[in-house]
């Protein structure tokens, strides 16, 4: 499923504009992160994506359709959205009726949705029986997460899911949401851990001040001097060490310590200039992440 | 983007005045409509406080108010014109007659309303609530105990509504329609959500309460607040003004 | 300085303690980051030190805690307050009032500052988080990460001579976070003041804090310089802490013989002691 955005200006209340102009086009199946600093308009993108939020100017169509026309139920079968937080979903007594809500929302609850959930239940590792209320954090956004997921919606936008997350955590919702990807989903994400982002998404659009600054492939945009610095952004630390050596040292432009875009790329990059193999631990965090 | 009771900056000659005097404005005029049921003086009044909103311009606010009001003192007015028969009647019922006297009873209620809640809600939103409550812990002599209380619990009204409508968003985000079905459709959908919501407050209250205390809450006495409250000019204009309103009323329902 | 001695706790509610025969000494002046997996103890700590266990959360306690010579079981909240200034994860409940003036108030107020110091420190304050914009404004028409801000300036006119935050940098985006640990590192340089911050961000901590201390399972693993902790990647992976990449990578190249130097903390780090590699 797409999602396109002709020109569209939004706002909360009139007098503050949020979005001044934003185009873009997502297609199906993609998996793109929004970048940008506090206050640059992401959150709102997204809260438009799924209707939450009209525009004032322009169109958002999702597949084609403007959110304007597809009334709330429509939207929410076609779009599952993940909120920052956990606790503003959550809304049962336990995990499993908590994962069985959107199907009596949308009026679908019958076996095939039983089945999907005792699905779901066992993919993320939960138990049906817990009192959503006494989990830990993590463990909250992961049951919130797996409640988007268990409906199979076509698109699904994550605002900034693993803010508040240790590794770990982050590493179990991060790894489920390749998987949901993998899977044929368009995945959308606002997302302000640039390793995340230059782990797992394909493209990057760039906002800041209500408009979008840059987009294009995910190493493409995060080794564009000029786009950091326009958004504000602090690029991943591996990029951020290749784009710094090119800098300083002219002599290793064009070598693969300049174009190295993760840890297992400049490992081998540098043992490629020392003419050694690089036989180092492989895949500890960009592989397995 | 202001909520309900919220303070609006703004630099109007309501703003400027004394917390206190503002307070005891608009209780002594609350009062004052409540002491007399002269139609004529109270659209006076009302039309006093209408012409208050609209100098320091809450028209915008005042007006959402004054829709509340009037669904509630609706209900009273209908009680009212089935229930006091008086003056040329104009429709029997059973139990009585619908009178001219029934009507007047009842738009007097409407007006009596309407005017006594303007001032009271006008002055929260033309008065910072800290300064509200740390005008009465100096001038009045309020504990600040007490004041605090009642500074908190309107200072989460908007923390708890916005948490509220991040609650409902979720909701909507899976499907939920509030939009459709009407108002009792709408509450029916509400009331699950109120446990996430009873969960976050309960949660955040007590937090709050710790947070006070680091920032030494205990410590606090009358001398504490940095700003002070005098009284100038205006605000014993004001004052006058009120026992003013406060002495006609009593002395049309004395008279006539 | 502060001076954690045996320290156990367990919450009234649970059953087995969530921190355990922790021991630690953090001087004046000192940056200290702590950090470590969800549930493993880290707020407990700090909550150790500013007072709040046990004064507000009942349980068991252990051990001794003083805090700039104050026993914080002994001394009352109050006066631990006077010493230590708290910024708490929820920031919604942290901020008591509703215009950002009010909330620079609110501390200044209550600790009887002379009234012509007060607004120095409110203009200082809001000046050094870059939010002197927002002192009129309405707190609930604020975005997360301004209300954060907020949150911490209102800590930071109250000059404490010690700082304890948890969690500072949740709602802010990486340019206004680097600018926060910045900030709190001048404090501890400039005015002495002890920071003890938990974070989940560990390359903030490993650029900034002068120790760093990892809590598992409620036990300190390792309390040391960043570069001494750092330098021990895999094992840190192992308990759920992830090195940042520029360390890791150098890590790495120190494994396989590409790199002899010290453990690198930062990005710059890194980029100097590559640049020597491929000399």
């Amino acid at each position: 499923m797409t999602i396109e955005f002709r020109d569209v200006h939004a706002s909360y209340d009139t007098d503050t504009p949020i979005l001044k102009g934003v185009s873009f086009h997502v297609d199906d199946g993609e998996f793109v992160a929004f970048v940008g600093t506090n206050g640059a308009g992401k959150s709102t993108t997204m809260r438009l994506v799924n209707g939450l939020l009209k525009p004032e100017k322009g169109e958002v169509l999702i597949d084609g359709v403007s959110t304007v026309e597809l009334k709330t139920s429509e939207l929410a079968r076609r779009v599952g959205f993940l909120f920052q937080n956990p606790d503003n979903q959550i809304c049962s007594s336990t995990v499993r009726e908590e994962l069985l809500f959107g199907f009596r929302a949308l009026g679908r609850l019958d076996a095939n949705a039983e089945a999907r959930v005792e699905e779901i239940i066992e993919e993320f590792g939960l138990n049906p029986d817990d009192d959503p209320f006494l989990l830990n954090r993590g463990t909250r956004q992961l049951l919130a997460l797996a409640s988007i997921v268990v409906l199979d919606t076509p698109v699904v936008v994550l605002d900034e899911p693993t803010t508040g997350l240790d590794f770990r955590e982050c590493v179990k919702v991060m790894r489920i949401i390749r998987r949901l990807h993998e899977s044929g989903a368009t995945i959308v994400m606002v997302c302000h851990d640039m390793e995340v982002v230059a782990d797992f998404a394909e493209r990057v659009i760039v906002m800041s001040d209500g408009r979008v600054v840059d987009e294009g492939p995910t190493f493409e945009v995060l080794r564009n001097r000029h786009t950091l610095e326009v958004a504000s952004l602090v690029p991943p630390q591996i990029v951020d060490i290749s784009l710094a050596l090119s800098l300083v040292r002219q002599d290793l432009r064009g070598t693969p310590v300049t174009q190295a875009n993760d840890l297992d790329e400049m490992c081998d990059a540098v043992a490629q200039v020392k003419d050694v193999e690089y036989l180092g631990a492989r895949g500890l965090e960009g592989g397995s992440r | 983007m202001n909520g309900f009771l919220e303070y609006v900056p703004g630099d109007s000659l309501l703003h400027r005045l004394n917390p206190v005097a503002k307070l005891l404005f608009a209780i002594v005029f609350a009062i004052t409509c409540f002491c007399t049921g002269n139609l004529v003086f109270l659209c006076c009044m009302f039309a006093l406080g209408i012409a208050m909103a609209a100098s320091c311009g809450m028209m915008k606010q005042v007006l959402g108010l004054m829709k509340a009001v009037f669904v509630f003192s609706l209900i009273l007015a209908i009680l009212l014109v089935f229930t006091t028969p008086q003056g040329e009647m104009l429709v029997e019922l059973p139990w009585g007659y619908i009178g001219t006297g029934s009507l007047l009873a009842a738009a007097t209620t409407i007006v009596r309303l309407e005017a006594a809640a303007i001032p009271l809600f006008l002055t929260f939103y033309v008065t910072k609530i800290s300064d509200l409550s740390n005008s009465v812990v100096k001038v009045l002599h309020v504990p600040y105990k007490y004041a605090f209380t009642f500074a908190s619990t309107v200072h989460f009204i908007p923390v708890f509504m916005n948490d509220m409508k991040g609650i409902m968003e979720a909701q909507t985000a899976r499907g939920i329609e509030f939009d459709v079905g009407g108002i009792v459709n709408k509450v029916r959908l509400m009331v699950p959500l109120c446990v996430p919501l009873l969960v976050s407050s309960v949660r955040k209250t007590n937090s709050a309460a710790i947070a006070a205390e680091v920032r030494g809450f205990n410590l606090r006495t009358r001398e504490s607040g940095y700003k002070q409250y005098p009284f100038s000019g205006a605000d014993f204009v004001v004052l006058a003004l009120a026992v003013g309103l406060l002495a006609a009323a009593i002395c049309l329902t004395v008279l006539l | 300085m502060i001076e954690i001695k045996d320290f156990t706790f367990r919450y009234r509610e649970s059953s087995s303690p969530v921190v355990e025969g922790i021991n630690l000494v953090i001087p004046d002046g000192a940056f200290v980051g702590i950090t470590g997996s969800a549930g493993s103890g880290k707020s407990t700590l700090t909550y150790a030190m500013n007072g709040i266990v046990p004064h507000c959360y009942p349980g068991d306690f252990f051990g001794s805690v003083t805090v700039g010579g104050l026993d914080t079981c002994e001394a009352s909240l109050t006066d631990i307050s006077r010493i230590v200034g708290s910024v708490c994860q929820d920031i919604d409940s942290q901020i008591v009032t509703s215009i950002v003036e009010d909330e620079m108030l609110y501390g200044l107020e209550n600790f009887g500052f002379a009234h012509d110091q007060i607004e120095g420190r409110i203009g200082r304050a809001l000046a050094d988080m870059g939010i002197a914009d927002l002192r009129s404004r309405v707190i609930a028409s604020l975005s997360g990460g301004q209300k954060q801000k907020v949150a911490i300036a209102s800590i930071l006119a109250l000059e404490p001579k010690v700082l304890v935050l948890d969690e500072p940098t949740a709602e802010l985006d990486p340019a206004s976070s680097l600018q926060v640990f910045g900030l709190l590192a001048r404090y501890a340089r400039e005015h002495g003041t002890t920071v003890v911050v938990v974070e989940q961000k560990i390359a903030l901590l490993s650029q900034f804090a002068d120790m760093l201390v990892i809590v598992d399972g409620g036990k300190i693993r390792f309390a040391d310089a960043p570069a001494d902790v750092l330098a021990y990647s895999e094992e840190l992976l192992e308990i759920g802490v992830n090195c940042p990449r520029a360390t890791t990578l150098m890590n790495r190249l120190a494994a396989t013989g590409l790199y002899a130097g010290p453990v690198c903390r930062d990005v710059e780090e890194a980029c100097r002691a590559l640049s020597e590699v491929i000399l």
